[in-house]
């Protein structure tokens, strides 16, 4: 039966509040620490200019139609040229970017750093969590919610004919960790280390692989038809001037 | 580039300080964020902060940024005792510091020891290679040296990497204008046409360029770039204007004899005389004799 519980005010004091603090001063210490641990990197050369290529390439490709067509043919075949054109990668050197990542000692060291400063405070506050808010109802979920989320969101609680909105401070923990993302944001200015949700993100799609782009923009390059857009601009500025006149 | 609000509010600022009103903070760190080169207001504003040390320490921490401020002004005026007074209580905070070693370098430049500037600047170069700023400073002291061939060369080889810099694309076309090597010139145009194709400037600088190479092709693409600056200003660039008028009687010296009419737009030179008449009316009435006389022996 759906009877509505009454939940002791102390819990909010000595739980919800206690917790969400704990999790700011965290991510706070965090990322000063992580300020603390990054090393200066050297910008690799060839990373710089493929960079600059592809903003260049992608300019040409964006305003092809505002220079004169043999501009643009000879840009383009400066571009993408078999022999020493700046997009064109040879099949065999596509390099696997995970590989690399791997196999550069700095690279892995710096990915390894960051992994640790975002996991281990991560546990160790799951931990402490679960060993010292256990065992009893936190909060209730405005909402209603199906049974499915029974598991995941009463951990600790042993009756099954509680209402789901009833939850334990694991799910306070969880909600916590997604939601002082944009807190963070707002105290510690734009780049900060606890962009957890992101990073996991980024790790999944091995982020900057720079061959490929290069080849997306050769081919990008490739299908662009070239329409000079100048004589329009003739009868505009005709428009204009007799506009201006009258 | 600044835009209009940015610069009305700088004058305003400017003029707030000036005259003692205060703000003076504010200025320096709007001049600052805009990139705008006041060197003797800065050096007097900023001076009158750093000297008085109750407002220094209200800065906190920013009070460095204001010390290099400070310097890279006071070289700017040739008052190079107060810049090394400033980079020596930089040194002192931060004694390891590229940002200061590159200060050290600038110092060299401004009292025009240039073998040792240089010295300074690849040793910096050799920890990092691809600062940026570091180039541009050496190619800056070979422009102060005359030595604009060099400068190219250099401003190339920073092109082959940042090959996105569009203010070292600007400053290229011009080293190339200032040799009359127009042909490069205009490659470099059509790169900053290529980044930016709203900025009226840079069209209008391409038709200038097209316009003095000369040659039929030429002068018709530059009629085009002329007509598309009009556009892109509402009409009311006085240059483009008159180059409208140039071109059309240029074009029609070159073609003489041959029967090709230009009928993409015939009312344009009309409309765009029209138009210059009008604007001199408005701004400058005496001068209007000289250019209807000008107009009409161009059209002949």
């Amino acid at each position: 039966m759906a009877e509505d519980l009454v939940l002791d005010t102390a819990i909010r004091d000595w739980v919800l509040i206690p917790l969400s603090v704990v999790m700011v001063l965290i991510g706070i210490l965090r990322y000063f620490v992580s300020k603390l641990m990054r090393s200066s990197q050297v910008p690799d050369p060839k990373i710089v200019k493929e960079g600059q290529v592809i903003v260049r390439a992608r300019n040409l490709r964006a305003a092809a139609n505002f220079i004169p067509p043999k501009s643009f043919l000879s840009r383009r075949v400066y571009f993408s040229n078999e022999e020493n054109g700046l997009l064109f990668v040879p099949k065999g050197q596509t390099q696997n970017a995970q590989a690399q990542m791997f196999s550069d000692p700095n690279m892995a060291m710096d990915m390894m750093k960051k992994n640790l400063s975002m996991i281990i405070p991560q546990t160790l506050t799951f931990a402490w969590v679960n060993f010292f808010f256990s065992g009893f109802v936190a909060a209730k979920i405005p909402f209603p919610l199906t049974q499915r989320f029974r598991s995941m969101l009463q951990n600790g609680i042993d009756l099954s004919t509680v209402d789901v909105s009833y939850v334990s401070s694991r799910s306070w923990y969880f909600l916590n960790l997604f939601g002082l993302r944009g807190l963070f944001s707002l105290i510690l200015g734009e780049e900060n280390a606890t962009d957890d949700t992101q990073r996991m993100m980024q790790m999944s799609g091995f982020g900057f692989d720079p061959s490929k782009s290069l080849g997306a923009e050769k081919d990008g390059l490739d299908i662009v038809q070239h329409e000079w857009a100048l004589p329009k601009f003739e009868h505009r500025a005709e428009a204009v001037l007799k506009k201006l006149i009258r | 580039m600044v835009s209009k609000t940015e610069e009305t509010q700088l004058n305003r600022l400017e003029n707030q300080v000036d005259n003692g009103g205060g703000g003076a903070w504010e200025y320096l760190c709007l001049v600052r964020k805009l990139k705008v080169r006041r060197s003797e207001k800065v050096l007097k504003h900023g001076l009158s902060i750093l000297n008085d040390p109750k407002k220094r320490s209200a800065l906190g921490p920013e009070e460095w940024t204001l010390y290099e401020q400070v310097a890279i002004a006071a070289m700017d005026c040739q008052c190079l005792d107060v810049a090394k007074d400033c980079i020596k209580v930089l040194q002192k905070k931060f004694p390891e510091s590229k940002r200061v070693g590159r200060l050290n370098g600038m110092l060299l430049e401004a009292k025009g020891s240039w073998a040792e500037a240089e010295k300074a600047y690849s040793s910096l170069l050799e920890d990092n290679s691809l600062d940026q700023i570091i180039h541009k400073r050496r190619i800056a002291m070979a422009k102060a040296q005359g030595n604009i061939s060099e400068a190219i060369e250099l401003l190339n080889k920073y092109l082959e990497i940042f090959m996105a810099d569009h203010e070292a694309w600007r400053e290229q076309a011009e080293l190339y204008v200032s040799l009359q090597m127009y042909k490069q010139a205009a490659f470099c145009y059509e790169e900053l046409i290529l980044s930016q194709p709203t900025v009226p400037l840079y069209h209008l600088a391409y038709a200038d360029v097209l316009y003095t190479l000369g040659g039929l092709e030429n002068l018709q693409t530059a009629k085009k770039y002329y007509a598309s600056t009009i556009d892109l200003t509402g009409g009311k660039n006085t240059r483009a204007l008159f180059g409208i008028c140039l071109c059309i009687s240029a074009i029609a010296q070159v073609s003489k004899g041959r029967n090709k009419e230009d009928k993409e737009s015939p009312e344009l030179q009309s409309l765009a005389a029209t138009a210059l008449e009008k604007d001199y009316k408005q701004r400058a009435a005496n001068k209007l004799g000289l250019l209807t006389c000008s107009l009409r022996s161009l059209k002949n």
